[in-house]
């Protein structure tokens, strides 16, 4: 009776919206298995943690307040009196690490099996944006509860934005709205978080699932000469869908585990008289390049070293976003070890800087 | 023993040598005074003894042997008047206002002519005397305002011992009076500055046996000193606040001065113990009261069964304002009981706790009330007592309510701050014991009981709250959980149809 029910309405959507057509794609859209194939729920929890995003951000914008005198004031309404406050913000913050955690692991893992190769560099270009976008949307994020930590990480973060050569100083006053950070920054940061990167983001998602979609999911190196009844595959849908679906759940318990377990914390209001809190440290997606900065000599011949190291992360990055360009090995089926050294090192340098920056004040 | 006497002959004749020349030296001195020309002229032509050279005769500096010629230069053994005002020889005449100190300094900062004199006063008046707001401060800039003269006089200087001398304590009042209750002169220097001390310091008690001619009790110099007086804004000054009791403990703290005067002298120990010199000494508060802000300066007097309540209510307004509405007024008044210090003493004023009240047997309340049926004040004191602890009890309750919550991560800051008020109220019941009213008493406490219940009701509620969330997130993960289970039956069931 039940299944009966279930096939009428499909039958009755099918009607009008063709969904065997969709089905049918689904159906023999395929995932290649082989040792790697867990590496390829990493896009899909990215855009759970997304998704979570947005509905906690739609949640807690019903409540915050961003101005200079309201903004902390209704971060705490959130956490003591809204019911299921304290949940939505924490879910949110946590959320939002996890999200660039899980795109970081998506873009290594989508570097190292060389899944940038030709014809995917405009999957790998929109994703790399996307990996941007998601740090810019930490970065403005940070602030909003405008407490103290968030206000002086904020000051420092501005500050090397401004280091920059030619824009540094147009750039660092854009952030601000000024010479300092007031509430005209966090107005900006507001505008930038809730209505500005959001836009962007959907068209930059929208993309890159549109390329995956047209153009099917990567299959490894290896399986270029490979006959079709050699390649070891599982239907998209509803074998890789069921499997997400159970991973997105253990991410979702997760979420709900560190967002009970560790609240997320809201320090002392913003005060712009105080000293900085000792040992200030920026989001730990930051880390590995405000430690690095540390090391590099006040001057270094006529350039200072500030200046040289965001000009050296600068290059590094476009270096990398630009990988599908300078990698011309791979397309032609050719093993290219310089591109495993260089994520090697990458990772080793991420990680080793920012343990160095949690240990080291 | 001939060897004792041998050693006292040779003292004897070394101590004879060594007077011997002293004398010498004086009566040189005399026969050189003896033929001073300019004394000898100008005496014989004055007409009173209020004139110079008569006065001379009387100055402790004739005494020494010091001629005219000592501070107007010249030569004082012609009697040729141009030979012995000849300028080549160093007359200067009448002395002007800028160097006349200059004239006092060339001896009296010398110690080796002040013992050619055989004086054996201090040498360092003029250094002090530098640093004195009487010579820095000059309205022309050029001349100080006090110098040597201005105080000690000019042709009749007589030793501060002497009673005739202008500085001898007995004198000392007048004479600072003749500047300090000028307001006209005052106002040149310090318009602010008020100038009727010399009229208070008249009705004190110290001023009342100095004019008695008592040179022991405290006249100006003994608080502000003499040559370096120093402006009371100056912390280095004894009249400076945080100075003030050790100054009067000089003479107060003085066993045997004070027993003359038939005066306790333990007040400075008492004071230093209390909560006012605590106040004054370890935290340096200034504006904590000392010796002067009850007893007066000037005018010090101790202060008398009337006036305690008014001298402890200039800083404790609300206090004293209460206690003269209250029942204990009246009753205090026909005891002759001092207001303030029956209960809390005076020099010696203790932090009040809440021990002071209610019946034990250390309170304050049954050294007069008794546990009798007509005594309402017994009733009172004991309902009092235990309202306050009640208070205290339900706020440390409230306080360690909150204090758990908080350390599981509960945000109670709203409740924490409003639980602060507790403080507050309890110090304005405090005041209000003063009115002894026990139904003020009461609405003043509820307001406390109200937000006491508040908070532990916010603590509770936080702490339920922080269970919940455990139980929630337990009942997630296990549907959750369940729901990872059935999908991992079903990827299996799946992956095994294909």
């Amino acid at each position: 009776m039940k299944e009966t029910f279930n096939k009428k309405i499909y039958n009755a959507l099918n009607e009008r919206f063709q969904l065997d057509n969709l089905v049918s794609f689904l159906k023999h859209k395929s995932v290649p298995k082989y040792r790697n194939t867990i590496w390829y729920y990493f896009g899909g929890i990215s855009l759970l943690l997304f998704i979570v995003q947005v509905a906690t951000g739609i949640l807690l914008i019903m409540y915050y307040k961003g101005s200079e005198d309201l903004a902390y004031e209704s971060i705490k309404f959130i956490n003591a009196k809204v019911s299921f406050g304290w949940l939505i913000r924490s879910i949110h913050s946590w959320s939002a690490n996890l999200m660039i955690l899980a795109v970081f692991v998506h873009m290594f893992s989508v570097y190292f099996l060389k899944a940038f190769r030709k014809p995917r560099e405009l999957t790998w270009y929109t994703g790399v944006i996307l990996l941007f976008l998601s740090m810019g949307f930490g970065f403005s994020g940070y602030l909003l509860p405008w407490d103290q930590l968030a206000f002086f990480a904020t000051k420092v973060g501005t500050d090397i934005a401004g280091q920059l050569p030619f824009v540094g100083d147009f750039l660092l006053k854009l952030l601000r709205g000024g010479e300092d950070v007031t509430g005209a920054t966090l107005s900006r940061f507001f505008g930038l978080h809730v209505a500005l990167l959001p836009g962007v983001f959907v068209v930059f998602l929208s993309l890159h699932l549109i390329f995956i979609q047209r153009q099917g999911m990567s299959e490894p190196e290896d399986w270029k000469n490979k006959k079709e009844s050699e390649k070891t595959t599982i239907p998209f849908f509803p074998n890789f869908t069921v499997h997400d679906l159970l991973i997105w759940l253990i991410v979702i318990n997760i979420l709900a585990i560190l967002a009970t377990f560790f609240p997320w914390e809201l320090g002392p209001k913003a005060d712009a008289f105080v000293s900085a809190p000792v040992g200030i440290k920026p989001e730990w997606y930051f880390l590995f390049m405000f430690q690095s900065l540390k090391y590099i000599p006040a001057k270094v011949w006529l350039i200072e070293g500030e200046l040289l190291g965001i000009l050296g992360f600068g290059l590094a990055g476009l270096l990398w976003v630009l990988v599908p360009f300078w990698d011309s090995k791979t397309p032609k089926g050719k093993r290219n070890k310089i591109i495993n050294y260089v994520g090697i090192f990458a990772i080793s340098f991420i990680i080793i800087f920012t343990i160095l920056g949690y240990l080291l004040d | 023993m001939y060897k004792y006497i041998i050693y006292l002959f040779l003292s004897l004749i070394i101590l004879n040598t060594s007077f011997a020349k002293t004398i010498n030296k004086i009566n040189s001195r005399v026969i050189q005074q003896k033929a001073d020309e300019c004394l000898t002229c100008h005496f014989d032509n004055e007409s009173n003894n209020n004139e110079p050279a008569h006065l001379f005769k009387q100055d402790i500096h004739f005494s020494k042997g010091i001629a005219c010629a000592g501070c107007h230069g010249g030569d004082s053994s012609k009697d040729d008047m141009d030979e012995a005002m000849d300028k080549n020889k160093g007359y200067i005449g009448i002395l002007s206002k800028e160097e006349r100190y200059q004239v006092c300094v060339k001896c009296h900062s010398d110690p080796n002519k002040m013992k050619s004199f055989g004086s054996n006063i201090p040498t360092d008046q003029f250094e002090k005397l530098k640093g004195s707001i009487h010579f820095i401060k000059s309205v022309n800039a050029v001349t100080p305002i006090a110098d040597c003269v201005t105080c000690h006089s000019v042709h009749n200087i007589a030793s501060v011992k002497d009673p005739r001398s202008k500085v001898y304590p007995a004198n000392v009042p007048s004479l600072c009076k003749s500047c300090h209750s000028n307001p006209t002169f005052m106002k040149q220097y310090n318009p602010s500055l008020p100038v009727d001390q010399y009229e208070k310091y008249r009705t004190s008690v110290h001023g009342k046996q100095n004019l008695k001619g008592d040179a022991k009790v405290a006249e100006c110099v003994s608080c502000h000193g003499n040559h370096d007086i120093l402006s009371v804004k100056n912390s280095k000054s004894p009249v400076y606040p945080s100075n003030v009791p050790q100054l009067c403990s000089t003479c107060h703290s003085d066993k045997n001065l004070m027993d003359k005067y038939k005066l306790p002298h333990d007040q400075y120990e008492n004071y230093k113990g209390s909560i006012h010199g605590e106040a004054l000494f370890v935290k340096q508060d200034i504006s904590a009261p000392a010796c002067n802000d009850c007893h007066g300066n000037h005018g010090a007097t101790p202060p008398g069964v009337e006036s305690i309540s008014n001298v402890c209510g200039t800083c404790h307004a609300f206090n004293a304002e209460l206690f003269a509405k209250s029942p204990h007024k009246k009753a205090f008044d026909k005891l002759k009981y001092p207001e303030c210090i029956t209960c809390h003493s005076n020099h010696k004023i203790v932090h009040a706790t809440d021990e002071l009240l209610g019946v034990a047997k250390n309170s304050k309340c049954v050294q007069c009330h008794k546990n009798e049926p007509n005594d309402k004040g017994f009733m009172i004191a004991a309902e009092m007592k235990s309202l306050f602890d009640s208070l205290e009890s339900a706020d440390k309750i409230s306080l360690d309510l909150l204090k758990s919550a908080s350390q599981k991560g509960m945000d109670v800051s709203e409740a924490d701050y409003s639980l602060k008020q507790i403080k507050q109220i309890l110090i304005q019941a405090r005041t209000i014991t003063h009115l002894s009213d026990i139904k003020e008493f009461k609405d003043k406490m509820d307001e406390g009981f109200i937000i006491t219940n508040k908070t532990k009701q916010a603590g509770l509620d936080a702490i339920d709250e922080f269970y919940f969330r455990r139980y929630g997130l337990g009942i997630a993960t296990i549907i959750i959980t369940f729901l990872v289970v059935l999908l991992y039956i079903k990827t299996k069931r799946i992956d095994k149809k294909k």
